[in-house]
């Protein structure tokens, strides 16, 4: 059996899978919306270079946005559930249908990190006073996510969760070390850092015990992977039978138990749990907070206004995924619910939703009411009208189902 | 008394394509307080048969009665008076088990006093006290098919229709499940049943539907069943290879 070919095909077989939405993706308005948000954001760009702020912190910054693209890692194996019976047999030989899986992983993940760098160093040497060389430090960054990849490979295949647990902390924890150190010190002890704690690193992910192909493991993740991929691009189409990963979140298991006993909220029982416990909860926990954080940065200036109405709008394109979520649920075909309360539950639901994350990301505008009433509370307004564009949006897409892929 | 049947099939005609159909002809009812069990090899229709009956399949011929209601003309009255089992377990796996008794019991209008006395009798019934609140996920296969039942079983409708349901079920499952389809069945509710487990089934089901290649070759009780093939089987086993390999 060739398994770097069996990889391929399936590779190629995904990928087909989702050639047909391309089409749909670039006449959709959200990828229009994309596209200008690339515009604004090179336009406040080259702005911020030509008068660049005194006490920048310059390091810091390039510390949040480079230790995420360096430690982060992914592989996409396609591995599939009956891989455990039919491929069993080729376990020893499963080097060769990793290898590409691995290097495709990084090639991928070193361009991202490559785009953030290129894209912070006109700021990087504007501000600093003694910068590191541009290559120097692509290399190190480069050097910093392949040991990252292994890490991550060997977190896999640990036997013990808990460890790998333990061992995903200590990556991103190196990981920030490394970056900080090079950042922050002269290049010689810089480099002696970073190839001593390298070193120390590698040797530590060589203590657990291991599994030769942790297929249950790899599966999950592939399954996850995949999932990820359908749900980036159900933000400009509609995707059926989306399936999303899940997280207990027990500190949220109440939520939905307090519905009205009534069969019309039966389905916004349903949603209320899947929310909850999906990811789309977390995306738009960390967009909310991002946005909170970026408005009280820029609270007195029209440019706060801007980000704010901005993730409104990208709240609204991630919570919009929910409509679907559901869309080829066995049960929901086979069990007595109300005609068109799955519809009217989802667009409530999501629409509820967005007020309160709009009102949530919106708060520090009040902080400005003293000083600029007019544009804090013309803003908050602005971010409502976009609430109830996306709902009546939605309420269109339920009455002409037809209309979604 | 009540005479009319929970489920009524006539004349029934359907399958995946319209050119192929996998199921001609099919006729069958079911009483109310009434086991019926639908058997036949795999690939008769037995499945085919009970998508046509929840209407995830459009038959080509022929209706489909449930209370006397038609799933085109009543869809909510036709699904409120069915619960299924299916053969392989389908949860929600962001749900707990709890959660997904309560998702039921909601859908299908359960008084909430009801619920919760039933959720708790379920769950002592099936050993399942101590799951009730972990995430399907997170459930082994024999759990998630008592989920299933469970759900089905909280709803309290007039029919169930119930696929293979002994499947990845401990022999105390088998136990409690039979033991608690004959309580509903002397309370009034109508079971159409489907498995291959034949010397399990046959103590308990009142009447037989064979079906074969997607017809039915014979139903009845099995004293009649047995009566129209010569007579000569001994138990529904036999019957069964009597009718659908001429005794070989």
């Amino acid at each position: 059996m060739d398994l770097r070919e069996l990889r391929r095909k399936r590779r190629g077989r995904f990928m087909g899978s989702l050639l047909p939405y391309m089409g749909y993706i670039i006449q959709s308005g959200v990828a229009m919306v994309f596209i200008l948000v690339l515009i604004v954001f090179s336009a406040w760009y080259t702005s911020l270079l030509r008068d660049v702020p005194q006490d920048l912190p310059i390091r810091w910054i390039m510390l949040v946005l480079l230790v995420p693209a360096a430690a982060h890692s992914g592989f996409r194996t396609y591995l599939q559930q009956p891989d455990t019976i039919f491929l069993l047999p080729q376990g020893h030989r499963m080097r060769e249908y990793f290898a590409p899986a691995w290097v495709s992983g990084n090639v991928w993940k070193l361009l991202r990190l490559l785009i953030v760098l290129i894209t912070l160093w006109p700021l990087y040497i504007r501000t600093e006073t003694k910068p590191q060389a541009l290559l120097a430090t692509a290399l190190v960054l480069a050097l910093v996510k392949l040991l990252a990849s292994c890490g991550l490979w060997r977190e896999l295949t640990m036997q013990s969760r808990s460890a790998a647990g333990a061992y995903q902390l200590l990556r991103w924890a190196v990981a920030g070390l490394m970056v900080a150190a090079w950042l922050w010190q002269p290049p010689l002890q810089a480099l002696i850092f970073i190839v001593l704690l390298g070193a120390a690193y590698a040797a530590a992910l060589a203590v657990p015990k291991r599994l030769s192909v942790p297929w249950e493991r790899l599966i999950a993740t592939e399954k996850n992977q995949g999932a990820r991929a359908l749900m980036v691009l159900g933000w400009f189409v509609d995707v059926p039978g989306r399936e999303q990963r899940v997280y207990p979140r027990r500190y949220l298991s109440r939520w939905g138990s307090g519905l009205p006993w009534r069969k019309e909220k039966a389905y916004r029982f349903l949603l209320t749990k899947s929310f909850a416990r999906g990811d789309i909860f977390g995306i738009v926990l960390r967009i909310a907070v991002l946005s909170m954080l970026l408005v009280l940065w820029n609270r007195s200036s029209y440019l706060g206004s801007g980000i704010y109405v901005l993730f409104v709008f990208l709240l609204g394109v991630q919570l919009s995924a929910l409509r679907k979520l559901h869309s080829e649920s066995f049960w929901l075909t086979v069990y007595p619910l109300p005609e068109g309360s799955k519809g009217r539950s989802s667009v409530q639901f999501i629409t509820r939703a967005h007020l309160v994350l709009a009102a949530v990301t919106g708060w520090p505008l009040l902080l400005t009411l003293g000083t600029r009433p007019l544009p804090a509370l013309g803003t908050l307004a602005a971010g409502i009208l976009v609430c109830y564009l996306f709902r009546n949006h939605l309420q269109r897409k339920e009455a002409a189902p037809d209309d979604d892929l | 008394m009540n005479t009319a049947p929970v489920l009524e099939i006539t004349g029934l005609s359907g399958g995946y394509s319209l050119n192929k159909p996998v199921l001609h002809d099919v006729a069958l009812t079911v009483q109310p307080g009434e086991m019926v069990g639908l058997i036949g090899l795999n690939g008769a229709g037995k499945s085919t048969t009970m998508k046509h009956i929840l209407g995830l399949m459009s038959p080509h011929k022929g209706d489909i009665t449930v209370q006397g209601k038609t799933r085109a003309k009543d869809p909510e009255s036709y699904h409120n008076a069915l619960s299924f089992v299916p053969e392989a377990p389908l949860l929600y796996e962001e749900m707990t088990v709890r959660e997904h008794v309560e998702f039921t019991a909601r859908s299908y209008g359960v008084d909430r006093a009801d619920y919760e006395s039933r959720s708790l009798q379920l769950a002592r019934l099936f050993n399942m006290e101590d799951k009730m609140d972990t995430l399907s996920a997170h459930l082994s296969k024999g759990m998630k098919q008592k989920v299933m039942i469970m759900c089905a079983f909280v709803a309290r409708p007039a029919l169930y229709v119930i696929d293979e349901p002994f499947l990845g079920l401990d022999p105390l499952g088998i136990r409690s499940l039979l033991d608690f389809m004959m309580d509903l069945k002397t309370s009034g509710a109508s079971i159409l049943l489907s498995s291959h487990i034949l010397s399990t089934i046959e103590n308990y089901c009142d009447r037989f539907v064979l079906l074969h290649h997607g017809r039915v070759i014979a139903q009845g009780t099995l004293a009649e069943m047995n009566a129209a093939a010569g007579g000569r089987a001994q138990n529904l086993e036999q019957l069964f290879y009597e009718l659908v390999q001429g005794g070989k």
